[in-house]
């Protein structure tokens, strides 16, 4: 009897699972093999224009405070710097650093290779020049005039075509799966494929003259979130919470649910940019409508992502990923009801043209988009470069200083802003008490950008140390806190 | 009264938009994307047996790591 139970695993199935998990993990390695490069070349050059487009941003900043400072170049006078940090950390940081994190992730979640693989190649290239040339472009003085569509037209075709390549190979991992079911995640991602260059191309078709223009760039402006960055984002969230809890999702009805109302919703918001503009009030009327009905999906994500994460927030003391993740799909909960808000008619009126539509557009951006991505990236790295982070004290580095950064940024922006529209709007206080009331706020602002450039330099520096295999060699998890609750006995090397 | 060339263009874009957003829609019923069964075992497709329900991943690093040794032992 007792030499039985030394030879036979305590679970009955336990030979037929040790064959099963083998073949898990060949399975994934294999996968993850045929998605390193394209997926390592997103990341590298999403985070090379993450410290250029910080660099543009924090100067852009400092403008507010020493107006004079590097006036005298015209390619570093704010009209210029500014589009050029919105349009680098945009298409550059956050699609590239996307469509790295979206090849991984179709793949995993198709379960198999990512097809095409050859294509990407071509897209990163396309892309990167499309962004420098765009960038380049903007800082001698080349602008198309609507924002986020400044960069020059040769150089936005050069990311269409490099959309395209790169969708085509999503496509065609969807098209060969090895699955029946869609996870959530891929509902976001393959909605994004065609939502997005759909939008894009037709923004830039260059037929829209005046008033139609204005909408054109309102319906682009505010779509760019819809069909992109936001799905993007919520398809990293689906995927990470749960998988590195290692629960399912609360209510993946829900899940579906709040794709679908996102569907429907998301993509008529745009207009409310042109609250008090010359549209019809119905077209603007139907625009506040369906901002305020985005609180339906966007509840939808808020309570599956608390539900899940639930009972297990000790585990942020110890992932790294789960507390940007978690982080960012919080933050994303805050920017979008404040978005709904933001539409209405009364509060715009103290809000519009003010600081406060900065710190919101950095929340959404940064503390929702980029935060994910940052720990999409944390995740995804080591099982590419079969290298960990060789640094942990580098990462609670980077989440410090991001986190702090972003934070004193949204908070200043938040309150400075609000009184600021509130002083705009009573003729009796002059318009330069209000710009001298505004300026300890946009120190802030400038405190709290500058932390966030700092972080970035770190997570560079350290994304290079993987990707070289430098620095200590870990067997182990680079984790917040070296005692992981569970699974210490499997983390030895 | 005639419609301006970019109504034009714009109009036929959501018009094909449209379609597309239904045809997806029809596809996902006709292929039971929302049928009970798929919806219950949906939450389960992102874990399999070595990476199962109530194991959080970022506490295990062994494949890859072994994996790479493994390669490093051949590289010699």
């Amino acid at each position: 009897m007792a030499k039985k139970k030394t030879k036979k695993p305590a679970d009955p199935h336990g030979e037929f699972r040790g064959q099963r998990t083998e073949a898990d993990q060949e399975r994934r390695i294999v996968i993850d093999d045929a998605a390193r490069t394209p997926t390592v070349l997103y990341f590298g050059s999403g985070i090379f224009w993450l410290l250029v487009g910080s660099l543009f941003g924090i100067i852009a900043s400092l403008k507010f405070n020493l107006p004079d400072w590097l006036g005298s170049s015209a390619a570093l006078t704010f009209g210029r710097i500014r589009p050029a940090h919105l349009n680098t950390v945009m298409y550059g940081w956050a699609s590239l650093a996307g469509a790295g994190m979206i090849v991984w992730l179709t793949a995993r979640l198709c379960r198999i290779q990512l097809q095409l693989a050859w294509v990407h190649y071509l897209a990163v290239i396309l892309w990167n020049l499309g962004v420098l040339a765009g960038t380049v472009a903007i800082l001698a003085g080349y602008n198309q005039g609507m924002e986020w569509l400044e960069f020059p037209r040769f150089a936005g075709a050069m990311i269409a075509v490099g959309f395209l390549l790169f969708a085509a190979s999503i496509i065609q991992t969807f098209r060969k799966r090895n699955v029946d079911h869609l996870y959530v995640s891929l509902w976001y991602i393959l909605a994004s494929m065609i939502w997005f260059p759909f939008l894009y191309v037709v923004a830039n078709l260059g037929i829209y003259q005046g008033v139609i223009q204005a909408a054109m760039n309102w319906w682009y402006g505010h779509n760019a979130l819809a069909t992109w960055f936001t799905p993007i984002g919520l398809a990293g969230a689906y995927y990470f919470i749960p998988k590195v809890i290692g629960r399912p999702i609360y209510s993946y009805y829900l899940g579906l649910l709040g794709f679908w109302a996102f569907a429907l919703f998301y993509n008529w918001n745009g207009i409310h940019h042109l609250v008090g503009g010359p549209l019809p009030t119905w077209l603007v009327t139907v625009s506040i409508v369906a901002s305020v009905m985005m609180v339906v999906p966007v509840m939808a994500v808020a309570v599956n992502h608390h539900l899940t994460t639930v009972n297990h927030f000790r585990m942020l003391k110890f992932s790294p990923t789960l507390r940007f993740v978690v982080i960012g799909s919080m933050c994303y909960t805050a920017v979008s009801v404040q978005g709904s808000l933001e539409s209405i008619r009364s509060f715009q009126e103290v809000a519009h043209f003010t600081h406060y539509t900065i710190g919101h557009a950095h929340l959404g951006v940064y503390a929702f988009l980029s935060m994910i991505l940052f720990g999409a990236i944390y995740y995804i790295m080591p099982r590419l470069a079969r290298w960990e982070w060789p640094y942990p004290g580098l990462i609670k580095a980077h989440f410090w200083m991001s986190i702090a950064g972003i934070g004193i940024y949204v908070i200043a922006l938040t309150v400075g802003g609000w009184f600021q529209g509130v002083q705009l709007n009573d003729p009796a206080i002059p318009f330069m008490d209000v710009v001298e009331y505004t300026k300890v706020y946009l120190w802030a602002r400038s405190i709290g950008g500058a932390l966030m450039v700092v972080s970035h330099f770190i997570f560079a520096f350290q994304f290079v140390m993987i990707i070289k295999h430098a620095g200590p060699r870990r067997f182990a998890p680079a984790l917040f806190r070296e005692s992981a609750p569970m699974q210490r006995e499997e983390r030895e090397p | 009264m005639s419609l301006p060339f970019a109504a034009i263009i714009v109009i036929i874009i959501a018009l094909v938009a449209g379609a597309l957003a239904l045809s997806a829609f029809i596809w996902a019923i006709r292929t039971k994307q929302f049928s009970i069964e798929q919806l219950n075992r949906g939450a389960l497709l992102i874990f399999d047996d070595d990476e199962p329900v109530g194991t959080p991943q970022d506490m295990v690093f062994t494949d890859n790591s072994t994996h790479g040794k493994k390669e490093d032992e051949k590289a010699g």
